[in-house]
């Protein structure tokens, strides 16, 4: 890191510049991007007419949710703010077994990543100044969580500190009741959902359900049981060989029957339900990868000590499995999060749907494509987050490379 | 070499006519007696596929077999899952391939199974654990995980991680198979010493100096059966059998 200016122009000098082919394709590349970028920016900064957006910002943002409710949502949003910020100062301002470094280089990156946008996009949507400064605030509360975090983090009792990754189920559970009323709070009915809200709720509903699915589906296609094995098997080969979009317009129709009463009384339900099945499909054969990945010897070495199947499987078999696992099931997530597009196709206003309503409107004619860049942007910032923490935790997951083995 | 025990030795592995079939149809063990008595060492030896492996298995039903009985420190096999895992506990296995968890620390290694099962307090048996580390040889390791020790220290941990369930008898299955040359004496020392206090073992080995050392009986098994038990002594010097001759002069 410490090469200085001249070499590092030498380095890329050679690298790009080093037969004359070389430097003609490098120069045809160079001068393709930049002409790429300039039109773009140029239509960014001229054509296009950023009103579509700015004069719909909580459509897009939440729907319909009534107004005089959506306090709830801000309250949402500042807890999961305070949440992320103790995650990620646990998860990376103290690396086990190293020296501690509060803010390791690229942190230090994603907090002016993040500083940025709650300055400039806020700025740039023309949100009303008090709507701005609650964006503002709330991105503090993070970074000011994040740095408590990690800065405090060694002051917690160590059998404690196993437990605060309990705030997140909590936290959705309370998310929830925030969102859907109950408990004293007016109720607010699945079909005022909409936008962005609606989006990450299927997103995440499906997310948080389809992964212990997913296991027990991998552990039953692995059994020795043939009733079960099969039935997974079944239940697997079915739902991978169907298109998703049948099987929501399928759902519509037909999960009120499957599921007990009250778990899919409207069609946002129905549909969340939908996409949980079809991912647990997928995340099953991604755990049962991480399984096959496992030496036999684990299993019959945790059995020959005493422990019971299920212990020998939480403990022993899992742990490893799932870590192999992660990679790919997390790439189940993102394509998770990206396939909410499709409740637009059965009527549902998430993100997408929202957007064709706002295109609809006589008013916004041939916008189409801000409100696209700007979905496209939405959808990439949130695929980013599911990636890059993903990342982090794989790295905390992995022992033996964190503290490489001293030869 | 036998414990001198005041009264009879108890009894701790009874086999009698124990056969296996694979789901192939291969018929791995053809009626293999076996008695192991407390505080005896036993050296199983045999050409490869001659059923060793698997027989050893069976005391802890990691093999199932289709006939026979065998009884282990007074409880018999059966397929009852909590019969399994009592026997289990009272069994120690160490693998070939050592099958540590590479998730775990080597002191979490340790303590998992007697946390879990034995239901001991942890600070207890991490001092316990500790204790046997020592006695392996490996006690500033604790804190590693597997994959930063070499294949001898694997193997002293898998050992120790037995033991740390306190077992009454221990099944050794080609313990020093997959090591370096040059690690194996240290694996053997430790079981050595293991035999010298007093427990009953049962080895699955190639190491004829181990053998003559510390067994009490060794048995030669071939083709699914036990053609031949003797004291080391005579088994190595005077082998009764043909097929042990044989044996012998393949691996000497």
């Amino acid at each position: 890191m410490n090469t200085s200016p001249s070499t590092r122009l030498q380095r890329l000098r050679r690298e790009l510049f080093a037969s004359p082919l070389d430097g003609l394709i490098s120069l045809l590349l160079i001068g393709g991007m930049v002409a790429v970028a300039g039109s773009l920016l140029r239509w960014m900064l001229v054509q296009a007419q950023w009103a579509v957006i700015q004069a719909n910002t909580t459509l897009f943002a939440v729907g319909r949710y009534p107004l005089e409710q959506q306090w709830r949502l801000w309250l949402l949003t500042v807890l999961l703010a305070l949440a992320t910020g103790l995650s990620w100062g646990l998860l990376r301002g103290l690396p086990a077994g190293r020296a501690r470094r509060l803010w390791p280089v690229n942190d230090r990156v994603a907090v002016a990543l993040l500083i940025g946008l709650a300055v400039l996009g806020p700025l740039m949507l023309g949100l009303q100044p008090l709507i701005q400064l609650r964006w503002w605030l709330i991105a503090a509360a993070l970074i000011a969580s994040r740095w408590a975090a990690g800065r405090w983090a060694t002051a917690i009792p160590t059998g404690l500190r196993r437990w605060i990754p309990l705030i997140w189920p909590l936290l959705y559970l309370a998310g929830m009741v925030l969102i859907s009323g109950g408990l004293g709070l007016i109720a607010v009915p699945p079909s005022e959902w909409g936008g962005l809200l609606l989006t990450l709720l299927a997103a995440s509903f499906a997310i948080l359900l389809c992964f212990p699915l997913g296991i027990l589906l991998a552990l039953g296609r692995r059994s020795a049981l043939p009733l079960l094995r099969w039935a997974s098997v079944l239940y697997i080969e079915f739902i991978r060989g169907a298109p998703l979009i049948t099987l929501l317009f399928l759902g519509q129709n037909i999960l009120g029957f499957l599921l007990p009463g009250g778990l899919a009384p409207d069609r946002v339900w129905r549909a969340a339900w939908v996409l949980t099945f079809f991912a647990a499909a997928y995340v099953a054969e991604a755990v049962r990868s991480g399984l096959a990945a496992l030496p036999p010897g684990q299993l019959e070495a945790a059995r020959s000590l005493g422990l019971p199947i299920p212990q020998a499987l939480i403990h022993v078999v899992l742990p490893q499995a799932l870590r192999v696992a992660l990679p790919a099931t997390v790439g189940q997530f993102i394509s998770l999060l990206q396939d909410t597009t499709l409740l637009s196709l059965i009527g549902l206003l998430d993100l997408l749907g929202t957007a064709r309503t706002v295109m609809a409107n006589p008013a916004y004619l041939g916008r189409n494509a801000e409100v696209y860049l700007v979905l496209a942007v939405l959808f990439w910032c949130c695929c980013a987050a599911l990636g890059l923490g993903s990342r982090a935790l794989e790295r905390r997951l992995n022992p033996t490379t964190d503290h490489p083995a001293q030869a | 070499m036998t414990s001198t025990l005041p009264t009879a030795p108890a009894v701790m592995i009874e086999a009698r006519g124990v056969e296996k079939w694979y789901p192939n149809g291969y018929h791995a063990l053809r009626g293999v007696d076996l008695t192991v008595e407390q505080g005896e060492v036993v050296v199983i030896m045999g050409p490869s596929g001659s059923g060793k492996s698997t027989f050893i298995r069976t005391f802890n039903a990691l093999e199932d077999f289709q006939k026979g009985t065998i009884v282990v420190d007074g409880m018999a096999l059966s397929n009852d899952v909590r019969n399994i895992d009592a026997i289990r506990r009272e069994v120690g296995m160490v693998f070939q391939q050592f099958n540590l968890f590479p998730h775990l620390t080597v002191l979490q290694n340790l303590t998992l199974a007697p946390v879990l099962v034995r239901r001991r307090p942890r600070r207890d048996v991490e001092r316990q654990a500790l204790d046997l580390l020592e006695r392996v040889g490996i006690h500033e390791q604790a804190h590693k995980y597997p994959g930063q020790l070499s294949g001898g220290q694997q193997q002293r941990v898998a050992i120790a991680r037995s033991l740390c369930m306190e077992p009454r008898i221990m099944l050794f299955d080609e313990p020093t198979s997959a090591l370096d040359p040059e690690m194996v004496q240290e694996v053997l020392e430790v079981m050595q010493e293991l035999a010298r206090d007093g427990m009953t073992m049962v080895v699955v080995t190639h190491e004829v100096r181990f053998a003559r050392r510390v067994a009490s009986r060794v048995v030669l098994m071939a083709d699914g059966e036990v053609v031949e038990q003797a004291p080391p002594e005579q088994f190595f010097t005077a082998p009764q059998h043909e097929r042990s001759r044989q044996f012998l002069s393949q691996i000497g």
